[in-house]
């Protein structure tokens, strides 16, 4: 699988969950939602958990004269 | 050449400079232009400009004064210069000796920040459709300050605490003072080829002409033609520096940038356990609803031959009924008889003869008869 950022599997999970409530899903379709509805949460919780991000200074100077 | 009085450059410049030195100190008007100081300089120079007719008057005043005046002055400032002229003896040069300096004319400022305002307006810069909404998950996030640290430290430490993930690289640059447009015009653009995705302009409050360099023009124009969206997190509520009106989205303090510019990480984790709560109800409440339809649909077949049964059944018994109201029995009943000759059914008088047999069926049996 290729890799989706946060916001396309957080927007993809929503989307399932929508589909769920709407309740039109066919019984196959059912379980293929439910799963990847929790792939995408795993994804998402993934991404959510222990990263952290950099913050780094332009060298002084870069942006003056 | 005799008789002739011949006066050394020494000492005619001595002479004049004398002379020079009896005039009275006054107040000269004109703008700022060619502001020259270094540290190592004992006095800062400067040419004094008439902004009518270009006329240029050189100026001189101990650096330490000028420091202690703190008015951060950039070229082409008004101002009232105190002083007296005075000769620089070596070369004979003529100049203003300064003992202070006023600034003059917030008003003449404002008026040309407001003429600003309008031909950049005019211009569309600050129009509402060049808004751009800011990226949901920033992957850098550009952010210029001053070295004031106070604005700097806020924005990072929100940014930071909302959404650890943030990726954040910071120009430091003049945010005061004659250096600072040009120095903020030039980091957007570093900040953006460096790949951020969202600029942060952020300074803390300051005076009217502390934050004149965020309503200069080269500023504001590198806000609005800046490839990726900017925030202007500049001066206090009250201020409305023209990078403002410019920006994609204006931030009334560092915090409030923060709290534009990422998304808050516990925030984001609690719309995700929702949306996993909602997920399982779905899918619980989807699979209900296909066993109830399911119960359904096996009770009506179940029920269905014994159906189609009873639905014949009464079909003929209707069939019977409407039968029964047209046999001639209940007509027979009523006292009514038929009446043959032979097997004709008689009609009329015509097909009988007198002496003829015939049979007449009442309700409950037949019998013979004769015409008479």
């Amino acid at each position: 699988m290729t890799e989706v950022t946060f916001e396309e599997a957080q927007r993809e999970l929503e989307q399932i969950v929508e589909r769920l409530e709407r309740g039109d899903a066919g019984v196959e379709e059912l379980t293929q939602l439910w799963e990847r509805g929790e792939e995408l949460y795993r994804i998402c919780a993934a991404k959510l958990e222990g990263v952290r991000g950099r913050i780094e200074e332009l060298s002084r100077g870069a942006g003056q004269n | 050449m005799e008789g002739r009085r011949v006066y050394s450059v020494r000492a005619f410049n001595n002479g004049v400079a004398t002379w020079l030195s009896r005039l009275p100190t006054l107040w000269v008007e004109g703008e700022i232009t060619e502001l020259r100081r270094q540290d190592r300089w004992a006095s800062v120079f400067f040419t004094l400009k008439d902004p009518e007719d270009g006329a240029c008057l050189a100026a001189q005043m101990p650096r330490g004064q000028f420091d202690a005046l703190r008015l951060d002055l950039s070229d082409g400032e008004r101002v009232h210069v105190f002083g007296r002229p005075e000769l620089y003896e070596q070369r004979g040069e003529l100049r203003l000796k300064v003992l202070t300096i006023e600034r003059y004319g917030a008003g003449a400022h404002l008026a040309a920040l407001e003429r600003l305002k309008q031909s950049l307006a005019a211009e569309g810069l600050f129009a509402a459709d060049r808004k751009r909404s800011l990226p949901r998950f920033p992957r850098l996030i550009g952010l210029v300050t001053g070295n004031d640290a106070a604005a700097k430290r806020d924005v990072l430490t929100h940014i930071v605490q909302r959404f650890p993930p943030a990726n954040v690289v910071v120009a430091e640059t003049y945010v005061q003072g004659p250096r600072a447009a040009p120095a903020i015009a030039t980091a957007i653009g570093d900040l953006c080829r460096r790949g951020a995705d969202v600029i942060v302009l952020a300074r803390g409050g300051g005076s009217f002409e502390d934050l004149l360099p965020f309503s200069d023009e080269r500023v504001v124009r590198a806000v609005a033609s800046c490839p990726v969206p900017v925030v202007s997190a500049v001066g206090h509520e009250q201020d409305t520096p023209l990078c403002d009106l410019a920006a994609d989205v204006r931030a009334s303090t560092p915090t409030h940038a923060a709290r534009v510019v990422v998304p808050d990480l516990e925030e984001l984790r609690a719309r995700l356990e929702r949306a996993r709560e909602s997920l399982h109800r779905g899918a619980h409440r989807s699979a209900e609803r296909h066993a109830i339809r399911l119960a359904a649909a096996h009770d009506r077949l179940r029920r269905a031959p014994l159906l189609a049964l009873e639905r014949r059944t009464a079909r003929l018994d209707t069939v019977r009924a409407r039968l029964g109201a047209l046999s001639p029995t209940a007509t027979l009943e009523r006292g009514y008889a038929i009446v043959r000759r032979l097997d004709d059914v008689i009609r009329s008088t015509d097909q009988v003869a007198a002496g003829d047999a015939i049979s007449v069926r009442v309700a409950d049996g037949s019998f013979g008869a004769t015409v008479e």
